[in-house]
């Protein structure tokens, strides 16, 4: 029991920082960002690189390898930095031209899909589709797992889940605090509330706009490593799932409400956590029928504002 | 020049196929409705037909699969696909914009996830050795069932926008509450341009079950609702001509640019990045095409001598 | 039309709102509203901007869900029913805002409100049989009649989108007719006109209801255009009703002169 929580709430953690890339993104533009999926496989790919990992057989840059192994803490930290770049790449390319136009948010997310068709295909074109193993070593002397139970009955927690509810959680918590408390946070709230004002009173809406998509690439980023630490990188397609899943958690959790997106995701890998060995193959499908559900019975999520239609 | 049939038999048939998909997206689009729903229809008509021609269910005599049980499987999973259309889509098309778009992207891979889980459907092996209908190695033959499919959908289609029921959807895809005012019933004409969309994607399914050999739950996924809204944004979305005319540019130009590659005269790594890099180019296609033919090739500015309508942004409430 | 209500008892009353209240939150935009409508009766609704009368107008036709109150049509309960039954009852209306199909003609905009009126479904229809070929004639003649009778039949091919304003206005008239309505409500219909258009559109007004037999509920900004056209008025401020009569009785109530002018 003790276990599947743990477990739920560990992947639970890493669904509600990859949705908050969702979420920033749609609380200031009012669109979904579907190549963020994409941004998540990057910071994967990215990191696994710093970490000194070699490339494999297949690609353009086959059998490549970074000169240097950085320690796992940098190595996450630039990792994501680069995919928030990414991330900002993706806004002057896919979503700028459409925003000054006023265009439909349709082409919006068709555009942001094609981003990240030619992300996750440019990845398998440069290092192949293998599977992509962390080092076993990145944490360091600390232990493969913490025994939660007694010597009699013991509950072994790996020691990836642990660090990942703690990673989830710190960046939480700095998150909770700027947008609340900060000078920047509060502009970031004034833009997403109504980015013509904001404009007005002098906020740089096209900084916060960029700002915005940085922040959101590298939590994509940072998810992704998790992820790929705890497990594996599956190969470029392994973002993609990942991507559809964010979906469900942000309309669960409401669009656009952040403790929406952390609510959502722990429920959800709570929800994932708890489903019977017999039904395993299943566990993806319940993402998918929770969302459903949601946007039969509630569509606004669960800390969702009603939205009335003007007539 | 058979020769080139010959050897293109199998894409000149996909092409004709994904044609005749991109339709099936085509209508709920007229009326206004978003729906990435239909390769989860696609899908399930073509485990209809692969369950239904394993043998156990229907008897036939000689060395090919007879023609008119494979017409009768089309009937069926239309029929399939329509009644799980409604089930699906009365309470779903309530919902506006993204959030059905989301709803029928939560479909689609609830349909790939169980079709991995369930033992009729072979789960994730899937099925192989479907049964032929003809004995024709370039699958040229397959044109007899698909040509005549896509051009019923497109007579059908352009019907559809010059009668009575067609200017309802039209009239909700334009301004639903309007329309809704005006004594139409949204949501009754919304699951039915669903409903008409889900049984030709079901048919294309079983169709492709055939066509293809084998059927398994990679068929019908969220990459190929990437794919079918690409054929509609590039061809058009406000003639049926559109969808039909991206559908068949995109699923050809992999193959072109693969063949353009082989014909040597370019450089090598230029070559090499057409064969590998054919989806890279598809995803710049994509993107290009959104920001820069955002009505697509196919434009009413075509068939009238009239600006272009500049599109503008809506932010749609969920239902 | 296609449906009858079923009423009550003989009333001489066509159409009637008990207290018809829609709260949004905190605010109340309309508050315990009632009156009645007499048949062929041409009904005004005054107040300043923000009194509540376009919502007032929502409920009425279903586009809003009223909070509390009723509405009867012939005595029949219509309250919860969604805009396209209270269409087919016979209710039909234009917009404040102007709600055209405008990527369409005019022409088929005016076709598209015969929907209710007509049958035919997408089996008939796609294989083009008799019945159906006949009815979509049928619609198109009905059509071009309404443009005529508002002066668009010469433009009956041209997109709505590209119309002047007040052509617009007359299309979604036409558009409403087309509904063969026994109520028709008028939402700001002289909106943008000038002196002249605004004595036509009362006199356009009368005749319509005398023509095809309506009766009328007009939301209007310009007071004196509803003193001349309406029999009886009635007045919101604030979402309530303060004021309700033939337009003699109105014009010098005090309730409503201060509404629109503020106490000295």
């Amino acid at each position: 029991m003790l276990q599947q929580v743990l477990n739920g709430l560990a992947i639970g953690s890493v669904y509600a920082i990859f949705a908050l890339g969702y979420t920033l993104v749609f609380s200031i533009l009012g669109i979904i960002n579907f190549a963020h999926g994409a941004v998540f496989t990057l910071g994967a790919y990215f990191t696994y690189t710093l970490l000194g990992g070699a490339f494999g057989f297949n690609g353009l840059l086959a059998n490549g390898q970074l000169g240097l192994a950085l320690p796992f803490v940098v190595a996450l930290l630039v990792g994501s930095g680069l995919a928030g770049l990414v991330g900002v790449g993706i806004e002057r390319l896919a979503f700028r031209p459409l925003r000054l136009r006023g265009a439909d948010p349709l082409l919006t997310l068709v555009s942001s899909l094609g981003m990240a068709v030619l992300i996750t295909n440019l990845i398998q074109y440069l290092v192949g589709a293998e599977i992509y193993n962390f080092p076993s070593d990145i944490y360091g002397t600390l232990p493969k797992a913490v025994n939660f139970g007694t010597a009699a009955a013991p509950v072994p927690v790996r020691t990836v889940q642990l660090v990942i509810i703690a990673v989830s959680a710190a960046i939480l918590v700095v998150l909770t605090l700027a947008i609340n408390y900060t000078r920047f946070g509060k502009a970031l709230r004034a833009v997403a509330e109504d980015a013509t004002t904001a404009g007005l009173l002098g906020i740089n809406t096209d900084r916060f706009i960029l700002l915005t998509f940085f922040l959101s690439g590298s939590l994509g980023g940072v998810a992704g490593t998790l992820i790929a630490s705890s497990v594996s990188i599956a190969g470029p397609y392994f973002g993609i799932a990942f991507g559809l899943k964010g979906l469900a958690v942000i309309v669960l959790g409401g669009l656009g409400e952040i403790p929406g997106a952390v609510l959502g995701g722990l429920i959800i890998g709570l929800a994932e956590a708890f489903v019977p060995p017999q039904y395993s193959g299943y566990k993806d499908a319940v993402a998918f029928a929770i969302l459903f559900a949601v946007l039969l019975v509630r569509p606004r999520g669960l800390l969702g504002r009603a939205l009335i239609q003007k007539v | 020049m058979t020769d080139f049939f010959a050897t293109n038999g199998f894409l000149i048939v996909s092409m004709t196929l994904a044609a005749t998909l991109a339709l099936s997206l085509y209508l709920p689009l007229m009326a206004g409705q978003l729906s990435l729903a239909s390769p989860g229809f696609y899908a399930l008509g073509g485990y209809i037909a692969a369950v239904l021609s394993d043998g156990k269910h229907f008897t036939w005599s000689g060395q090919t699969y007879p023609v008119p049980l494979v017409l009768l499987e089309m009937a069926l999973a239309g029929l399939a696909c329509a009644v799980l259309a409604v089930i699906v889509g009365v309470p779903a098309l309530r919902l506006r914009g993204i959030y059905l778009a989301l709803a029928t992207i939560a479909f689609v891979e609830i349909v790939r996830v169980v079709s991995l889980n369930v033992e009729i459907t072979g789960g994730a092996v899937g099925i192989f050795g479907i049964p032929q209908p003809y004995d024709d190695p370039s699958k040229l033959a397959y044109l007899w069932i698909a040509g005549p499919l896509l051009g019923l959908a497109m007579v059908f289609v352009a019907r559809l926008e010059r009668i009575r029921v067609g200017r309802a959807f039209t009239a909700i895809r334009e301004d639903e509450l309007a329309a809704d005012a005006m004594g139409i019933n949204p949501t009754g004409y919304k699951v039915l341009a669903f409903t008409l969309g889900a049984a030709l994607a079901g048919m294309v399914g079983a169709l492709s079950a055939h066509f293809i050999n084998t059927w398994n739950a990679r068929q019908g996924t969220f990459d190929a609702s990437i794919g079918l809204l690409a054929f509609v944004l590039i061809g058009g979305s406000r003639s049926f001509l559109g969808p039909v005319l991206g559908a068949m540019i995109l699923t050809a130009l992999p193959e072109v640019l693969r063949q353009t590659a082989d014909t040597g005269g370019l450089p090598a790594w230029l070559g090499q990045f057409m064969k590998d890099g054919r989806l890279i180019i598809y995803g710049v296609l994509l993107v290009l095409g959104t920001v820069f033919l955002p009505q697509g090739l196919i434009t009413p500015a075509l068939f009238q001598r009239r600006r272009p309508s500049p599109v503008r942004a809506k932010v749609e409430p969920p239902a | 039309m296609s449906e009858s209500a079923v009423p009550t008892a003989a009333a001489p009353t066509l159409l009637q709102a008990e207290g018809m209240t829609r709260r949004f939150g905190g605010l109340i935009a309309v508050n315990n509203v009632s009156f009645s409508v007499a048949p062929g009766e041409i009904f005004g609704l005054i107040g300043p901007n923000g009194a509540g009368k376009t919502t007032l107008f929502n409920l009425m036709t279903g586009l809003i869900p009223a909070t509390s109150g009723r509405l009867r049509l012939r005595g029949a309960d219509i309250t919860r029913l969604p805009p396209h039954r209270i269409a087919r009852l016979g209710i039909a209306r234009t917009f404040q805002n102007i709600r055209l199909f405008s990527n369409l003609s005019a022409l088929q905009n005016v076709m598209i409100a015969r929907h209710s009126l007509t049958r035919t479904g997408v089996v008939a229809g796609a294989l083009g049989l008799p019945a159906a070929r006949r009815e979509e004639a049928a619609t198109r003649r009905r059509a071009l009649e309404l443009l005529d009778l508002v002066g668009l039949a010469d433009r009956a091919a041209g997109q709505a989108r590209n119309f002047a304003y007040g052509d617009q206005r007359r299309l979604e008239i036409a558009r409403a007719l087309a509904l063969d309505p026994t109520v028709l409500l008028l939402d700001e219909p002289a909106a943008g006109m000038n002196p002249n258009e605004k004595a036509e559109l009362s006199a356009f007004t009368r005749d319509l209801r005398d023509r095809f037999r309506l009766t009328i509920v007009l939301i209007e900004h310009h007071v004196p255009l509803v003193m001349g056209l309406c029999d009886r008025i009635a007045v919101l401020n604030f979402g309530q009703l303060i004021a309700l009569g033939d337009p003699a009785t109105v014009q010098s109530d005090p309730a409503v002169i201060e509404a629109y002018l503020g106490s000295d």
